[in-house]
């Protein structure tokens, strides 16, 4: 009798405690959940002024319009929180991954005392535990004494050291799993550490980097707390400019759903390029500690 | 875990080997350890930022006593206990519910998951102006339903009873996902012999649930657990884009209410003793949840 059940059978047997149809309308209600807010952010993106006082609200625009999306270019200053935006991310993803890697490579390959490979373990949990809130306010002294505030250099430094932890977690797992025998083959030929770093190891485990760097990338991206507390004016990047549109007295709708969508559409795109790897990232990221 | 696998091990080799690690260790005093032990020094100072000329002037403990005095600060503790305790709690029970709904290995499941990762992955500061829109009172959406609904549009940002699970709320569409997702892939790993196996003995599948499944993803769900719950401690993005800590101090927590003392208020003396206490705080959490999860696996052998 069991033989006769069918694979779609076995592989459902662990969540059939409700029939196929409810399962399926809580699903689609789960679905309407998370999109649902997604999709309000880009209608209202291309909503009229006057839509978005009336009631019942618009579900659908009535005329789609780029009004908001010009005016976040003219009068928010869109270009520059973008560039801002860009080169933290970017800085912080190349500063990352680059010297996580040697890092992680050193901690793999090269010659160094135990104890200081248990001290990367340790320290990625004390990381982790720690609120980065905690360092905000020594670091805002430090940063205003050494007169950095409101320089890209001053969050990107910021974010490496976040993402660092993870990134050289996940790249001494790559650098582990990469074969020994040709590093071995380039240690018996005369290569340096250097030059088996470089020509030798790394190459083989390039997807791992693109990988680690997409995922700091997002994570710089999205980061908001040190960039309120280090920006002035003129390294704003995207995150602290969306939240400069809720003021006490009302919303500025239309380009803060505009701007939203422009924070939001590229770490999208980062997800859907490498969606197996984000969800191992994130897992491995959590669990491993 | 981490071997060394050199075979040669010379001189030139050790000297890079440090070089490697130089530019991480460099960054690491300037964002983690000099303003951490700076923060501790500060910690046991009275040091105001706002009084042109000012210089940290000892005063031992007494950063650490008025805290406990300060009623803004014990109130925005109280939130912050009642915030991490409640939308953890939720969070896993729904997330542990949304894994087992998408257990099966099938194209709509696979689908799911990836519409999951959205939310997870956008910038909190966005979820917090997303909700922001669809919350308003007057003109937002989700009050528009709850009127054809029949029942009274709420205030959810501006009532001081409501704001706090508001928040919670928000912070329960990012990170349910996450829960669902990691529970997920440890429901994936149980191998198919101990489902066949309960199967066979005629167990029903919420046995099924108790007996097989909660064990063994026992230890993932409690590592998730402890994982959110310190980041419940570390919630500032919604809160700022939302609320702001108000209305009155309703919805401060100890990350807006360190940020407001130290970087609005430039009390750093203050806001830096608080941030110590945390850390000792967190450290403790994470010690009981280490031993909990340790506990957990011995008895699983």
């Amino acid at each position: 009798m069991i033989k006769l059940r069918s694979k779609r059978q076995r592989e459902s047997y662990l969540s059939n405690f409700l029939g196929l149809p409810t399962r399926i309308i809580l699903l689609f209600i789960l679905l309407v959940i998370v999109l649902f807010p997604f999709y309000w952010m880009v209608t209202n993106a291309f909503k009229l002024e006057q839509e978005y006082y009336v009631k019942p609200p618009v579900m659908v625009p009535s005329k789609p319009t780029i009004q908001n999306f010009v005016d976040i270019v003219q009068k928010y200053e869109l270009v520059k929180g973008l560039i801002n935006s860009i080169l933290i991310a970017s800085g912080a993803t190349v500063v990352t991954v680059l010297f996580g890697s040697l890092t992680a490579y050193s901690l793999i390959n090269g010659v160094l005392p135990k104890r200081i490979k248990g001290f990367f373990a340790g320290w990625f949990l004390v990381q982790k535990m720690y609120p980065a809130i905690v360092v905000a306010v020594p670091v805002f002294y430090i940063i205003r004494t050494l007169r950095l505030m409101d320089s890209i250099l001053a969050l990107v430094i910021m974010n490496a050291s976040f993402n660092l932890p993870l990134v050289i977690l996940l790249m001494i797992g790559f650098y582990q799993e990469a074969p020994f025998e040709v590093e071995e083959q380039a240690m018996l030929d005369g290569c340096t550490l250097p030059q088996r770093y470089f020509y030798v190891t790394t190459p083989m485990v390039k997807s791992g980097l693109i990988a680690t760097g997409m995922l700091t990338f997002v994570f710089s991206w999205n980061e908001f707390l040190y960039a309120v507390i280090l920006t002035v004016y003129k390294s704003k990047p995207l995150t602290v400019m969306i939240a400069g549109f809720i003021t006490d007295k009302a919303l500025i709708w239309g380009p803060m759903a505009a701007m939203s969508c422009v924070v939001v559409f590229p770490v999208l795109l980062v997800m859907w390029l490498m969606q197996r790897d984000f969800i191992s990232g994130i897992s491995a990221g959590a669990l491993k500690g | 875990m981490l071997i060394t696998r050199s075979i040669y091990q010379t001189k030139a080799d050790k000297v890079y080997s440090w070089l490697f690690m130089l530019p991480v260790i460099l960054i690491l005093l300037i964002a983690a350890f000099i303003p951490l032990g700076y923060g501790l020094v500060l910690s046991f100072h009275r040091f105001k930022l706002n009084i042109a000329g000012s210089r940290p002037v000892f005063v031992g403990l007494n950063n650490y006593i008025g805290m406990f005095k300060d009623e803004i600060f014990l109130k925005s503790l109280s939130n912050n206990i009642f915030f991490a305790l409640l939308s953890v709690a939720v969070e896993l029970v729904i997330g542990v519910i949304v894994a087992m709904m998408l257990s099966d290995d099938n194209k709509i499941s696979r689908l799911m998951i990836t519409v999951l990762m959205v939310p997870m992955i956008i910038a909190p500061v966005a979820a917090g102006t997303l909700w922001r829109m669809m919350l308003d009172r007057t003109y937002g959406v989700i009050n528009y339903i709850i009127t054809l609904v029949g029942l009274q549009p709420v205030s959810w940002i501006g009532d001081y009873r409501i704001a706090i699970y508001t928040i919670i709320m928000v912070d329960c569409w990012q990170f349910i996902p996450f829960i669902a997702i990691l529970v997920l892939s440890s429901i994936k790993s149980i191998p198919k012999s101990f489902l066949d196996a309960a199967r066979v003995d005629g167990a029903s599948p919420w046995k099924v649930f108790i007996m097989v499944v909660l064990p063994i993803t026992a230890p993932v769900i409690i590592i998730v657990a402890m994982i959110r719950f310190i980041d419940a401690f570390k919630v500032f993005d919604i809160i700022f884009v939302m609320t702001q800590g108000g209305p009155g101090n309703a919805t401060e927590m100890l990350p807006t209410y360190i940020y407001r003392q130290g970087i609005k208020f430039l009390d750093v003396g203050y806001s830096s003793a608080t941030a110590i206490l945390f850390i000792v705080a967190m450290s403790l959490i994470a010690w009981g949840f280490m031993r909990l999860r340790s506990y957990q696996l011995r008895r699983l052998g």
